[in-house]
């Protein structure tokens, strides 16, 4: 029973390692090993040791598949020996470090110096014309190419919806409440002087804070709840007493930059 | 008697020499030139020395006409392999200089990506995975531009790549550069 289970596991082990061994033969074969990489020995060593394990018909035939690879190798063995005599024979990693080095010029002139272009007449053959056709076929209608380099440039202006502007933060309950508590902070500002200084006004802790504030002032001033003076280079504010809440029919964009240092 | 028999010659070669050169020279498929068993048929069992009088006359214009050796194809038997292998091209005799190479419609710096693709493919006797290509074009010319470049060689018959992604030589490559040629001179190169 217990040589019985030795044999199974051998067996398994031999179809592992056959198995192994055609996988680097085939990396030999594309190139991606050195064929001596590979001791052909030692392969047909394996090959002889599981053989009288062998039990079904799949087994036999992985078992030739791999002497025919191990075969293919020693093929390879033999090119590389006669290529490495032959007076193209450059160690790769030695093209490498030349090329790493070599200018695009000197490799350029390198290669035209060994260069003998071509000469032939282009023409129209059967080729070329199925070629043509295919093309002619594949291409679209030219109204259909318009189109789609309309949709390249961008979509056309359209309506949006209120869950839009509110996701946007300029519309609904929460920003009302933020112009509200705004136009009360400027009232405040205004008890004791006519005018509240815009950019003290303005003024949060940080850029963001005051970017914001001015953007919340822009609403109070376009819905008429604020006024803008602008005098003498100073830049004051004003809550007006009876707010009409629409935007002026007169009014005119004044755009103000705020600088970081603000 | 003897005049008139030379002249018969010399007219005889003459058409044979007009159809040779057409057949060298206008591309029917997709690779230029014309392969042995064409010549046979059409220009005669004696194509051959036609062909070296044509020589003759194309090296006066710095072209010669070259015999290139394909691969057979696996299906190809083995009587039909000897002829199918041979196909006959005309190419410069010479070498362009740089100007003359851009004027072709080449970028120099294609060129120099051919040179290190041919060179390295060589010494890794005429095959390679097509990442390891890549990987040493990568590192000259940018890892998108050798992506572009490979795609170039191979539709330009400078590479050919199998299914297992393995680039090799292509039937360009054989007809146009002279292999011993480049890997000397890339071997003469000063680092």
């Amino acid at each position: 029973m217990s040589d019985k289970s030795k044999n199974k596991r051998s067996l398994a082990a031999g179809r592992r390692e056959l198995k192994e061994l055609v996988e680097t033969c085939d990396a030999i074969s594309e190139r991606k090993f050195n064929p001596f990489f590979l001791d052909v020995k030692l392969g047909v060593e394996t090959l002889r040791q599981f053989f009288p394990l062998w039990e079904t018909f799949g087994d036999h035939c992985m078992d030739a598949h791999t002497l025919n690879r191990l075969s293919e190798v020693v093929r390879l063995q033999n090119t590389q020996l006669k290529f490495q005599s032959s007076a193209l024979y450059v160690d790769p990693e030695f093209i490498i470090r030349k090329v790493e080095h070599m200018s695009e010029k000197r490799l350029v002139e390198v290669l035209l110096q060994s260069w003998h272009p071509l000469a032939e007449l282009e023409q129209l053959t059967e080729q070329t014309v199925t070629d043509a056709l295919n093309y002619w076929d594949a291409l679209l209608p030219i109204a259909e190419r318009w189109k789609k380099r309309e949709l390249i440039e961008g979509k056309p202006p359209s309506a949006t919806n209120v869950d839009t502007l509110t996701g946007l933060g300029i519309h609904g309950e929460e920003f009302n409440k933020q112009i509200a508590k705004l136009l009360d902070e400027l009232r405040d500002a205004c008890k004791t002087s006519k005018f509240a200084d815009y950019w003290n006004f303005i003024r949060g802790s940080n850029y963001q804070e005051t970017v914001r504030r001015a953007y919340f002032v822009s609403f109070l001033i376009t819905y008429g709840f604020a006024k803008l003076h602008a005098e003498d280079n100073k830049l004051s504010l004003t809550p007006i007493d009876q707010p009409t809440g629409k935007a002026a029919p007169n009014s005119v964009s004044f755009p103000i930059p705020i600088p970081r240092s603000n | 008697m003897e005049n008139k028999e030379a002249t018969q010659t010399q007219a005889f070669y003459s058409d044979k020499l007009k159809r040779a050169m057409h057949l060298l020279l206008f591309r029917r498929g997709k690779i230029p030139g014309a392969k042995e068993w064409e010549l046979k048929e059409k220009v005669g069992k004696n194509f051959e020395q036609v062909l070296e009088q044509l020589n003759q006359l194309l090296s006066e214009l710095d072209l010669e006409i070259k015999k290139v050796r394909e691969r057979a194809p696996a299906y190809a038997t083995q009587d039909r392999t000897a002829t199918d292998e041979t196909r006959y091209c005309i190419t410069l005799k010479g070498t362009l200089g740089l100007k003359e190479a851009k004027m072709i419609g080449w970028r120099i710096d294609n060129l120099a990506a051919l040179a290190a693709t041919v060179a390295y493919l060589l010494s890794k006797q005429g095959k390679a995975p097509r990442e390891d290509l890549e990987k040493l074009l990568s590192n000259k010319f940018g890892r998108w531009k050798s992506i572009t470049l490979v795609d170039i060689f191979l539709r330009t018959g400078y590479l050919e790549e199998d299914d297992a992604g393995v680039t090799s030589l292509g039937w360009r490559t054989q007809s146009e550069i002279d292999l011993k040629a480049l890997m000397t001179r890339m071997a003469e190169v000063k680092l």
